[in-house]
């Protein structure tokens, strides 16, 4: 196409937009504007959501409906910052306290199923591992209803611990582990064994500092289902000092829904802000991790 | 098995008995494997244990039993499966499931790879911008996305109603009404998980060999032939992994419809009704049933679709 364009100066000169026109590069601009528009319309909500959550309760229900503030006012944030009307810095608390739990024991987990099933030999492994495997094949909605007589019986209830430990294991991440351990060559381990060293120093010494991509990939998506989770925390919690974010979220549409829903707009941008960060930290390692996930077939 | 006396090098003569390693036993292998391998495995098979074999068993245990949490439980065979099938409330759920399941995917999916479709047009930096901006919504709580989206949709005042009638078309009630809940709720969906689509159809689309286009441009193939005859079918695997799990996913998708209901049942998914029946109703015999019913079809469906698109799983 660009040859077109060449030749045809030879002959007639033309204006940089004929040019433009002639060498198909208007059909770039063209997607180029669609996607403009669509990423727009897209991020639409975030900025009713942003700016809603900076009015006044009489602001926010006045008619016609503005986009922007009459009057720009922090009171919302610190309604929801109080603690004797929001539970909301307890929250983030809880939050951070299951979801880091749930991201260390995954990576640690993962990574030594990964490596001992795919390199260290012992009967039943492979039974083992396709019995791992297979729990995936169950939905989650089956055993909310037993799990939750499970947990009752171990007295998980109303705990933290009851939300992390049904999560500290992924037969996913030991999967996505294993494959990766497959790629890493065999005779790094044989030579360290050679060497004399034990299997849990390997893994800690060679599979652990190499397997860190595929880690780095796993703990972002871990992340953020943990964070984000709902359904489970709302029938293990109750009591209100134990929510996390998305529960405390709900409790306050319920309580400043009616008149104050600025209230639950601030509570939303707080709340969306530690995924936030850390998709901005780790935002390269996204598009990284599903093609290192082999999602790709 | 092919035994050294009817090798065809060894002539069928008989040879000397060679020294063969003795068959490993079970027991030997466990001693010789290393403790941590056993002690993870342990582990695993424990926690597995606890979180899955007593659960699922539980599950269907409770399937054939009456139980309210309070009194014993009390068998009753399979009256909770008969039950399904007469009742009602059920079959709506399972219509609303199935038209949730089937307008998301099928719109969700098909947009997405538009989109993926267009952004591999444009290379470098702004694929980077516009892919991070479509995926915001996917790593936003879905809690915050319903609330904020019930906002935008309210009857009046909200900024869709505003947007509506500043161009002179109707205003609309949206969630507030039976027949447009459900697919008020499906939009907020499609929006919120559009992303995650993109991305994986944009890795797959830029891993497709440019010299295939190349070649397929000097064969004179226009655009929309190359993609049909080339892309398509090279991400194929993408497309049926991304079906099955979307399909798993809207099935049990749960925080939607418990959040910002319609009126009525007009929204009750399976999903929302197996957790009334369990933590509601306190029917837990009943629920269970659905919930296992759920499984059989999910079961059904993955296998039917790796069957139907002939996609083998490599381990």
């Amino acid at each position: 196409m660009a040859g077109t364009a060449e030749t045809t100066r030879l002959h007639t000169p033309l204006s940089p937009f004929q040019r433009w026109i002639v060498s198909g590069k208007w059909t770039k601009t063209v997607v180029f504007l669609i996607l403009a528009f669509f990423s727009f319309a897209m991020f639409y909500p975030f900025i009713w959501l942003l700016f809603s959550s900076f009015k006044t309760g009489a602001d926010i229900l006045s008619l016609p409906v503005t986009l922007l503030p009459k009057r720009w006012t922090l009171d919302a944030y610190l309604m929801v910052m109080d603690p004797t009307r929001a539970n909301l810095p307890i929250a983030y608390v809880n939050s951070i306290i299951v979801t880091s739990g749930t991201v260390i024991s995954v990576l640690i987990t993962a990574s030594m199923g990964g490596f001992i099933f795919a390199r260290l030999e012992f009967p039943g492994r492979d039974y083992l591992f396709y019995f791992v495997l297979s729990t995936t094949m169950v939905p989650f909605l089956t055993l909310l209803i037993p799990l939750y007589i499970v947990m009752r019986e171990l007295n998980l209830l109303n705990s933290l611990w009851g939300v992390w430990v049904p999560s500290m294991f992924s037969s996913f991440g030991i999967f996505l582990c294993r494959q990766f351990v497959y790629g890493i060559p065999r005779e790094l381990y044989d030579a360290a064994k050679i060497d004399g060293s034990g299997d849990f120093g390997i893994y800690r010494n060679i599979i652990l500092p190499l397997t860190k991509p595929i880690l780095s990939a796993l703990a972002i998506f871990v992340f953020l289902g943990a964070f984000n989770a709902y359904l489970w925390p709302l029938v293990i919690l109750n009591e209100e000092k134990k929510l996390t974010l998305p529960l405390i979220i709900a409790r306050m549409a319920n309580r400043f829904g009616g008149t104050d829903y600025q209230a639950v707009m601030a509570g939303s941008v707080l709340v969306s802000i530690p995924p936030l960060i850390v998709f901005l930290i780790f935002q390269k390692n996204f598009v990284r991790g599903i093609a290192l996930t082999g999602l790709k077939g | 098995m092919t035994t050294l006396q009817d090798h065809p090098v060894s002539g069928g003569q008989s040879l000397p008995q060679l020294p063969v390693a003795r068959p490993d036993n079970v027991w030997r292998r466990f001693r010789r494997a290393s403790p941590f391998a056993l002690i993870y495995s342990a582990a695993i098979l424990i926690f597995y244990t606890i979180i899955f074999i007593i659960p699922f068993g539980t599950g269907i245990w409770l399937a054939f039993q009456n139980w309210d949490f309070i009194t014993t439980p009390k068998f009753v065979g399979l009256r909770n499966f008969g039950r399904a099938f007469t009742d009602q409330y059920f079959w709506w759920a399972l219509q609303k499931t199935l038209l949730f399941s089937v307008v998301e995917i099928a719109l969700g999916l098909t947009l997405a790879l538009l989109f993926a479709l267009a952004l591999s047009q444009i290379l470098g930096k702004w694929q980077n911008i516009y892919l991070s901006l479509y995926y915001l919504p996917v790593i936003t709580p879905l809690v915050v996305s319903l609330y904020l989206w019930r906002w935008l949709y309210r009857p009046t005042g909200g900024a869709f109603n505003t947007l509506l009638s500043s161009v002179g078309l109707p205003e609309q009630p949206f969630l507030a009404s039976p027949q447009q809940a459900l697919w008020a709720i499906t939009a907020v969906i499609i929006w919120a998980h559009l992303g995650t689509g993109i991305v994986l159809f944009l890795a797959g689309i830029n891993d497709v060999p440019e010299s295939l286009f190349e070649a397929a441009r000097l064969d004179g193939a226009g655009f929309w032939q190359s993609f049909f005859k080339i892309t398509m079918p090279l991400i194929r695997p993408v497309l049926v992994y991304q079906m099955v799990v979307s399909v798993i996913g809207t099935v049990q998708m749960f925080e939607a419809f418990f959040l910002i209901p319609g009126p009525g049942f007009s929204t009750r998914t399976l999903a929302l009704y197996t957790y009334e029946l369990g933590f509601r109703a306190l029917n837990l015999g009943y629920g269970a049933a659905v919930s296992l019913i759920i499984f059989v079809m999910l079961l059904g469906a993955t296998v039917f679709q790796l069957r139907r698109w002939q996609i083998q799983w490599e381990h």
